[in-house]
């Protein structure tokens, strides 16, 4: 399998994202990357198995007696439970955008099919550890709702795999409704390209905190998005409005770079004013580069805790 | 630089649109897809469309092809060319010399002052130029078609001289647009030379000059013009002793604005002066003056003559006299009671033009000789005199006598001129019982009764007719009248040169009232007038008027020749049209043909009388008319005017080359785009 190294993560390999497009299974394309990945780590980035002590809670009827920890019975003469990390599992959400933009590319991979794999890593690895999986798709409306669950990471595989870029989007209306599904504590991965007002944005995605949820987001950009590398004067058409503007790129470009770089910087602003984790994802970016990046920012927030 | 239709210039607005094609076609042409324009919607377009323009060279070939067409259309010239080619001639000019030749030419020096004004038209035609000289009176004729020819010109000029005609600008106009209208030279132009009398132009003429032909006039009129004229002549006839006097009286009109004093008359016959009267005219007013009754012999030639002025044309007045010849009229009747022929006789008594020489004479007494040197023969309710025959009767009427058949009770008619007869007589209807006869029909197209067609002139339905002899009318005659039963009141019959008419009722009070009802007299005048085949004699004619020698002198039987006023001579081959047109103020005389001797048929031609009145006619109004332009394109031919915007813009042409131009542009345009689009690239 060919490879692509880079330096700027030291002893990592990351695979091209236009490689994994080739690889139709999303399970297998998930465990290639996951586990290549995990094996080039030094450290095993799981939270612990079921057999690690988390933490002791108060006896309450119906416990089963047999978890009751009666060495520290002995000393308080209390009853208490012995609470495990694995049961401490959570569910995890991924809340993936398909609207029309997502579904531009300027490469071989457009930003929704960057983000399904994403989507199925984030997934598979959550699953590995024993967390419920679950995904909504959305646009202008929620198109697809898997609740989260620990037999439903196929479902969700399918869900990724059906996923179609066929309808403008809006984040506002839909991300409120998501809102209320969520009654118990989660994980919620939300993978969009964010082509709305940064204020508006982040007033629709703070529900999703309020019930202890956390939340993190991936910001999909496709690199003819980011660099603006167009030559010649054209009408560039708008993919969800179909609305056409004239436009000179050689005249536009610096100028359209400023806005982009600007908007991306306000929202990774917003966010981390509101503890949200920000990623930006470039589609030409190797995704367990996208991962590695994004679980070394969870580990840091770990050990804060 | 000016421009014919300027509002074509409007469309500069086009070429806005290769600019916009510029700044947004362009672009247009590809289109890209793109996540979203959020950011590309918020900078500002009109940087954007400031950098856009690429191809320069490109939009300013289309701007100026563009430029170029909708000049092309706004139809440009330059005025300076149109006044340098008008200058210079700028083409050749087809030239109508309108040349005023009526009598009223004749006055002072109108008339070498026009042919002045003809040589200067003539030397100023250039070498390409064409000119023809009409000569105008009443009639426009072609004197010299159209030629360069200026020495030809300019004798046919000196060789025209004053006719006797009136003025008439009308058939000259018409003339002058059809030649102008067959030329194919590109200037036209109608000169017209003349006094402008008023009354040569009506209002009603419809001459009119097309589009691109130009009228300039050259008015000869002198201001303040004297003129004495004799317009007409009366004749007053007077028995003396047993010889006719004719008493002439004459008009004389001054057109002056000053009175015309102590102005002497002169009245000539057969070239003698007779007698000379003078008088005074108040200013634009006439006078009449009497001269002293003369005894005149047939076909006397008489002169009127006034004054003296620059007009001497019309201060002398022809005539022609003669005593007037009675009609000879001969009534037959039956001699049986009296007062037979009463009301016939006081009834032809009255006439004096004609008047009726009337001899009535009982059949038993009529002579052979009854016919001799009559015209009119009326068997008044008796039977034909056996003396005269049949024969002779029948001799008389082919003759061109004419025979007035009364029908009463007493009536008969020799069956050896039966066919003479309209129909064969039949017997007395009595109509005393009941209700009278009256006349029921009337044949109004008839001569008789022509002066009675009109309304209210002549009641024939107060006649009662208590008795008429029934006729059957043959289909030769013709039914002048019938009863109101149907019964024929009067026919005709036409035989040789004569005419025989019946009138089935009787012309006294035995059978009928007619005779006193207001009717009978202008009847009877008609029908003896018409019989005796009467024409009044017209003591003068007018220029222009044609007279048909065969009815008029057809006393001549054989050839004839014809000497105009001016000595010419013409000879008429017996059988041949004999219209003469009297073109000349004068006598003309018609003769046998080898006579020398005798007094010749005379005919007086005078000028028509409204040629005397030279009151002149603004010629800027005549323009207008004719051209339908108000201005006047004075002095033209001299000096040359400036074209008209539009003879201007269609001489120089401009627009043919500017619309070339923007073409060739529109084409070098297409062969550079398309390679210039062969090089672009493309994302």
């Amino acid at each position: 399998m060919p490879l692509t190294q880079s330096g700027s993560v030291p002893g990592a390999r990351f695979v091209d994202p236009s490689i994994l497009a080739r690889i139709g299974n999303l399970d297998l394309l998930a465990r290639t990357v996951v586990d290549g990945f995990i094996n080039g780590l030094h450290r095993a980035p799981y939270f612990g198995a079921s057999i690690d002590f988390a933490e002791h809670r108060g006896y309450v009827a119906g416990d089963d007696i047999r978890r009751v920890d009666w060495r520290l019975f002995a000393r308080t003469d209390r009853f208490y439970v012995k609470q495990y990390e694995a049961d401490t599992n959570t569910n995890f959400c991924v809340l993936l955008d398909v609207s029309k933009s997502m579904g531009f590319k300027s490469r071989e991979v457009s930003k929704l099919e960057y983000a399904s794999y994403l989507a199925a890593c984030l997934a598979y690895l959550a699953h590995r550890q024993r967390d419920r999986v679950g995904i909504i798709t959305f646009d202008s409306e929620v198109v697809t709702h898997v609740p989260p669950s620990a037999k439903h990471f196929n479902i969700l595989l399918h869900t990724l795999d059906r996923a179609k870029a066929a309808r403008p989007g809006q984040l506002a209306d839909p991300v409120k409704k998501l809102a209320e599904h969520f009654h118990r504590r989660s994980v919620l991965v939300l993978i969009s390209d964010f082509y709305e007002d940064p204020d508006v944005v982040l007033e629709a995605i703070k529900p999703l905190k309020f019930l202890g949820n956390e939340l993190i987001v991936f910001h999909i950009l496709d690199p003819a998005e980011v660099d603006f590398s167009y030559d010649d004067a054209s009408s560039f058409e708008d993919l969800e409005s179909g609305e056409q503007l004239p436009v000179v790129p050689e005249s536009f470009g610096d100028e359209y770079r400023k806005l982009i770089a600007g908007h991306v910087n306000t929202l990774s602003t917003k966010f981390s004013e509101h503890r949200i984790d920000y990623t930006l994802v470039n589609t030409k970016e190797p995704l367990d580069r996208a991962l590695f990046g994004y679980l070394s920012a969870r580990e840091k927030l770990m050990r804060v805790r | 630089m000016s421009f014919l239709t300027p509002l074509f210039l409007a469309g500069l607005a086009a070429i806005s649109i290769p600019i916009l094609i510029h700044l947004i076609q362009r672009e247009r042409k590809r289109v890209v897809q793109f996540p979203s324009l959020m950011f590309l919607q918020r900078i500002p377009y009109h940087s954007v469309r400031r950098r856009r323009i690429r191809h320069w060279l490109l939009l300013a070939m289309r701007v100026t092809a563009i430029a170029l067409i909708v000049f092309a259309f706004a139809r440009p010239f330059f005025q300076q060319g149109a006044l340098a080619a008008a200058a210079a001639g700028g083409g050749a000019r087809e030239v109508v010399i309108l040349l005023d030749r009526s009598a009223s030419m004749g006055y002072g020096d109108h008339w070498d002052r026009a042919r002045d004004a003809a040589r200067r038209v003539v030397g100023g035609l250039s070498a390409d130029d064409r000119a023809t000289l009409v000569l105008f009176g009443r009639n426009a004729e072609e004197n010299m078609r159209a030629t360069s020819d200026r020495a030809r010109l300019l004798a046919a000029i000196s060789a025209a001289s004053v006719g006797s005609d009136a003025t008439r600008f009308g058939p000259a106009l018409k003339l002058a647009e059809s030649i102008l209208s067959r030329s194919t030279l590109q200037r036209r132009e109608a000169v017209l030379i003349s006094d402008f009398q008023k009354i040569g132009w009506g209002s009603a003429e419809d001459a009119r000059l097309s589009e691109g032909m130009t009228l300039t006039t050259e008015s000869v009129a002198s201001p303040d013009a004297t003129n004495l004229s004799v317009p007409s002549v009366t004749f007053a006839r007077s028995a003396f002793a047993s010889q006719e006097r004719i008493a002439v009286t004459a008009g004389v009109t001054n057109r002056a604005d000053q009175p015309a004093r102590d102005v002497p008359v002169t009245l000539a016959i057969d070239g003698r002066e007779i007698e000379t009267k003078r008088l005074t005219i108040a200013p634009r007013s006439s006078a009449s003056v009497t001269f002293a009754p003369f005894t005149a012999e047939a076909n006397a030639r008489g002169t009127v003559r006034a004054g003296v002025d620059p007009l001497p044309a019309d201060n002398a007045f022809n005539f022609v006299v003669a005593p007037s010849a009675p009609i000879s009229v001969a009534i037959v009747e039956n001699g049986d009671r009296t007062g037979a022929s009463f009301f016939l006789t006081r009834a032809l008594a009255i006439g004096t033009t004609p008047a009726f020489a009337v001899d009535v004479v009982s059949v038993g007494r009529a002579t052979p000789a009854v016919l001799d040197k009559r015209a009119v023969l009326i068997l008044n309710d008796t039977q034909f005199p056996s003396v005269a025959g049949g024969a002779a009767l029948k001799g008389f009427v082919e003759r061109g006598g004419g025979v007035l058949v009364v029908a009463g009770e007493r009536s008969s008619w020799p069956t050896d001129a039966a066919d003479l007869l309209p129909g064969k007589l039949g017997a007395p209807v009595d109509r005393l019982s009941g209700r009278s006869a009256t006349l029921g029909y009337l044949d109004y197209s008839h001569p008789i009764f022509e002066i009675f067609k009109a309304p209210r002139s002549g009641d024939f339905s107060s006649a009662h007719i208590f008795g008429y002899r029934a006729i059957e009318a043959d289909p030769m005659s013709r039914v002048l009248a019938r009863y109101d039963d149907g019964a024929v009141a009067m026919a005709e019959r036409r035989a040789g040169a004569g005419r025989v008419i019946v009138w089935t009722s009787t012309l006294d009070d035995s059978w009928t009232d007619f005779a006193t009802k207001p009717v009978f007299l202008p009847l009877v005048h008609q029908l003896v007038r018409y019989l005796a085949r009467y024409e009044p004699t017209t003591a003068w004619m007018t220029v222009g008027q044609v007279v048909d020698l065969a009815s008029t002198a057809a006393q001549i039987r054989g050839d004839r020749f014809v000497v105009t006023p001016a000595g010419q001579r013409t000879t008429q081959r017996v059988g041949s049209s004999g219209l003469v047109e009297l073109d000349e103020q004068g006598f003309y005389e018609v003769r046998p043909a080898g006579a020398t001797t005798g007094r010749p048929q005379t005919l007086a031609v005078n000028i028509d009388p409204s040629e005397a009145d030279l009151t002149p006619l603004d010629p800027s109004e005549l323009v207008a008319a004719v051209t339908g332009r108000a201005t006047q394109a004075a002095e033209a031919a001299v000096a040359p005017t400036p074209l008209s915007p539009a003879d201007a813009e269609r001489r120089q042409a401009l627009w043919w080359y500017l619309l070339l131009a923007g073409l060739a542009l529109l084409a070098a345009e297409t062969v550079i785009s398309n390679r210039l689009s062969q090089k672009e690239k493309f994302l």
